[in-house]
């Protein structure tokens, strides 16, 4: 009897042994509102995917990215596009951009700044076919140096969205000399960029920590101590760690929680317009009844998006006919906050197309992806039994739908939410070409195929503006996607600090100051 | 008992193997995961271009004689979301979830075991109907809604405990209580229902009647054999515990292996979920092994030839 027992007593101490070396381990806390002001702790709710500026596609990534590298060019608060690490820059032909550097710009390493650096990082990203940033620097044939500080970025053709390309992450500059020494393994847990902020610390599903850093070629940005994301995957525990002052912002707040938000002492809801236009996206197939411009007019007549942005979005949305929301290239006003909306008129269509009593059609919905959409489908199907047309919704899960639309297996509709990350209305209205979408949406306008072409390689602003509005005009009047809404970014933040969002959806560390 | 131990041992091979083809099969039948990866505005042409660097354009033979390679050099393959080698991921989320796991056990533990033994000993009465009823609320209760609640009572309201994130004892306490309740509910009916079900027995009687005090007998005597489906229940659960307590890990952004394995999940990304699955399949032949040598100590009749 002695024997067994001592034994169980031992798993058991063993057992608490591993319990107390396990908690050992773990990070201690350093909550931010209550230690000290210099913490800025704030909560996404997903992790970044990795260090690797080129081989991601993930916004929340980027957000934390931002901070830490600089690109050559940035857009600046009206999303007109400035030179940031760029000092002087001249179009010497179409296919050739000749730029200068600033001079003293420095890695977190120490290492200085030069075109090398430069030719290494976008070459990279426009030879590598593996990474996911590829596709959208792939224009770029290649950069020549011509002195330490100065290159010149040819392309393949006239490119006139390059300064867009270049305001964005994969232009952030990797140091060449260190990665070709140390490894990328060695550079992707230890990564360094020009960027205000240098990495400290990344727990993986759990935080990343950011400090200044001091040889910052603006002058050292010393708002902040250090630098919090905490990754919050569940949003009524995001609201909670912010009501409860364990974060300074938290992303993404559903309406459900905004008015328990602005109560609350301490925290407000911050928002602002994002750039990403939730739609309706229509079969033009042959055989479909949406395959009729009458039927799709008639349909985008039956919903209001009004009242969609006000109820199911508690006005977080502003309805538009168009997708180039204000601040992108080719933005047209005309069919901004505007709608259509005349049940009489979609009734009308109806019977004109021959469907005086209407028909019946699928809608596929993702639930869960974008704010409300469960909801917003549902009442847009309410909204079309009004004049006779049957919806049946079929909600999928995100990998699902996904799969739905890349085996082209879309019934009648489905909704859907798009960004423009390059804040070029170019690369919206691309949804528009007919081979891009064959055998999915079919749809075919030649103006538009012309008009498409013509603006691919123009290289006048002005004139390429007026091509971008000119689709919208015409895809706003024959609608094969029905423009819903733009969403609105909606963010939580503490009383204590000074931040507004911005429509990109970065998070700007040192725009972020005390109050 | 050394012979025994290494038998056990060579036995798990061709488990793990067979688990590892059905959590292939799985993942293959799922579909590609191209599409996921690339952003909504991603052209047919982008996705066909990655599914070959990746290699997903093969067939399922190819492959899996790639993964098994792979395998057999201990390597789980490449997460695709990551984009770095998956078993470091994983292995690099234990020690939190078996932290978390031995936080609820012992939790479930300290609870269960005075309830059960107290109402076994009172059984039929009033006492014994609020023990038993309390344990089936108990593991009626979602842990999804039951950690929500704790957060808005003991964080928000009160503020006794961080709301989230992992790090001290006192952000160990809510979700260990989240996870430990459900557990210290299915322990307490077991050990009620194999104590009775003692304390009726002969030797219980004799030792009684020769006089011993009820909690000598208690505790000395028939405690000690109706721990042996407790030991089962307890290794069971805590290897369910190690791959379940994902939307528990969720709730408090606690950066276990449940966490890594549902977005994994969501995002397809095939080699963190073979290797999760593949680690936690470990898992549970190690405590099933553990197990059985617990019965042995409580139990020297038992043998294992």
């Amino acid at each position: 009897m002695g024997r067994p027992k001592r034994l169980l007593f031992v798993s058991l101490l063993l057992l608490i042994l591993m319990l107390a070396a396990c908690s050992s381990d773990g990070e201690v806390d350093k909550g931010s509102a209550q230690e000290g002001n210099r913490v800025l702790t704030i909560a996404m709710g997903s992790d970044i995917v990795s260090f690797d500026i080129h081989n991601h596609n993930n916004t929340s990534t980027e957000a934390v990215h931002d901070n830490m590298f600089n690109y050559l060019f940035k857009r600046d608060d009206n999303n007109g596009i400035q030179p940031e690490l760029v000092d002087s820059f001249e179009q010497i032909d179409d296919l050739t951009v000749q730029m200068k550097l600033k001079e003293g710009v420095k890695f977190h390493n120490g290492d200085p700044l030069t075109s090398e650096d430069v030719k290494f990082t976008l070459e990279r990203v426009a030879t590598d076919e593996t990474l996911k940033e590829f596709p959208n620097y792939k224009q770029i044939k290649e950069v020549e140096i011509v002195d330490d500080l100065t290159f010149k970025v040819i392309t393949y053709e006239p490119e006139p969205s390059l300064f867009h390309r270049l305001s964005r992450l994969g232009s952030g500059m990797l140091p060449k000399k260190y990665i070709e020494e140390q490894g990328w393994d060695h550079f992707l847990s230890n990564p360094v960029g020009t960027g205000p902020y240098k990495f400290k610390e990344w727990i993986r599903d759990d935080r990343i920590v950011l400090e200044p850093f001091d040889d910052y070629y603006e002058g050292k940005v010393d708002e902040w101590d250090e630098v919090v994301f905490r990754v919050i995957p569940e949003n009524s525990t995001r609201v909670s760690e912010l009501l409860t002052g364990g974060v300074d912002i938290a992303v993404n707040i559903p309406p459900s929680d905004w008015d328990r938000i602005d109560k609350n002492d301490g925290t407000s809801m911050k928002k602002e317009t994002s750039n990403r236009t939730i739609m309706l996206i229509l079969r033009a197939t042959e055989g479909y009844p949406t395959a009729d411009v009458r039927v799709r007019q008639a349909i985008d007549y039956a919903i209001d998006d009004g009242s969609i942005a006000e109820h199911a979005l508690k006005g977080g949305g502003i309805p538009t006919k168009t997708r180039v929301g204000p601040g992108n290239f080719g933005h047209n006003p005309k069919l901004y906050d505007t709608y259509n909306y005349d049940l009489e008129k979609a009734k009308a269509l109806l019977a004109e197309a021959g469907y005086p009593d209407g028909f019946e059609m699928t809608l596929h919905s993702p639930k869960g992806r974008y704010l409300q959409d469960a909801e917003v489908t549902e009442m847009i199907a309410g909204m079309l039994s009004q004049v006779g047309i049957k919806v049946n919704i079929e909600f999928m899960e995100w990998s699902n739908f996904v799969e739905m639309r890349t085996a082209k297996k879309n019934k009648d509709a489905y909704l859907l939410g798009l960004g423009n990350s390059m804040f070029d209305g170019a690369y919206s209205v691309d949804w528009y070409r007919a081979e891009r979408f064959e055998g999915e949406t079919d749809y075919k306008n030649d103006e538009i195929e012309e008009l498409l072409q013509a603006s691919a390689s123009n290289m006048n602003p002005e004139e390429r503006e007026k091509q971008i509005q000119q689709i919208e005009e015409i895809a706003a009047e024959e609608v094969p996607h029905i423009q819903l809404y733009q969403e609105t970014i909606n963010t939580g933040v503490s009383d204590r600090i000074d931040f507004t969002p911005t429509q990109d959806e970065m998070i700007y560390v040192p725009k972020i100051k005390r109050k | 008992m050394l012979r025994f131990l290494l038998k056990r041992i060579l036995e798990f091979i061709p488990v793990l193997l067979i688990i590892s083809f059905i959590v292939f099969s799985l993942v293959f039948i799922a579909g590609n995961p191209v599409a996921l990866m690339l952003p909504e505005d991603a052209s047919q042409e982008d996705i066909d271009r990655l599914t070959t660097a990746l290699g997903l354009d093969q067939p399922f033979i190819v492959q899996y004689g790639k993964y098994m390679v792979g395998l057999l050099q201990g390597n789980f393959g490449e997460s695709f979301r990551y984009n770095t080698d998956a078993l470091p991921l994983v292995l690099e989320r234990l020690p939190a979830t078996l932290e978390l796991a031995a936080a609820s056990m012992i939790i479930a533990i300290l609870i269960a075991i005075p309830l059960g033994v107290w109402s076994a000993t009172r059984k039929n009465t009033s006492m014994d109907l609020i023990a038993t009823g309390g344990a089936v609320i108990g593991k009626a209760m979602p842990n999804f809604w039951l950690g929500i609640m704790l957060i808005l009572l003991f964080s928000v309201t009160l503020g006794w405990f961080p709301v989230s994130g992992r790090g001290t004892l006192a952000h160990l306490i809510l979700p260990a209580i989240t996870l430990g309740t459900g557990i210290a509910a299915e322990m307490t009916r077991l050990i009620r229902s194999s104590m009775v079900e003692i304390l009726s027995q002969d030797y219980v009687r004799t030792a009684k009647s020769k006089g011993l005090r009820d909690f000598f007998v208690i505790y000395k005597h028939a405690f000690r054999n109706s721990l042996i489906p407790v030991v089962t229940i307890t290794a069971l659960q805590t290897s369910t515990l190690v791959g379940g307590a994902l939307i528990t890990e969720t709730v408090f952004s606690w950066p276990g292996l449940g966490q890594l394995l549902i977005q994994a999940v969501n995002t397809r990304d095939m080699a963190i979920v073979q290797a999760s699955v593949f680690v936690i399949a470990t898992l549970v032949i190690l405590m099933n092994l553990l197990a059985d040598l617990i019965y042995r100590i409580l139990d020297p009749r038992i043998k294992y030839s």
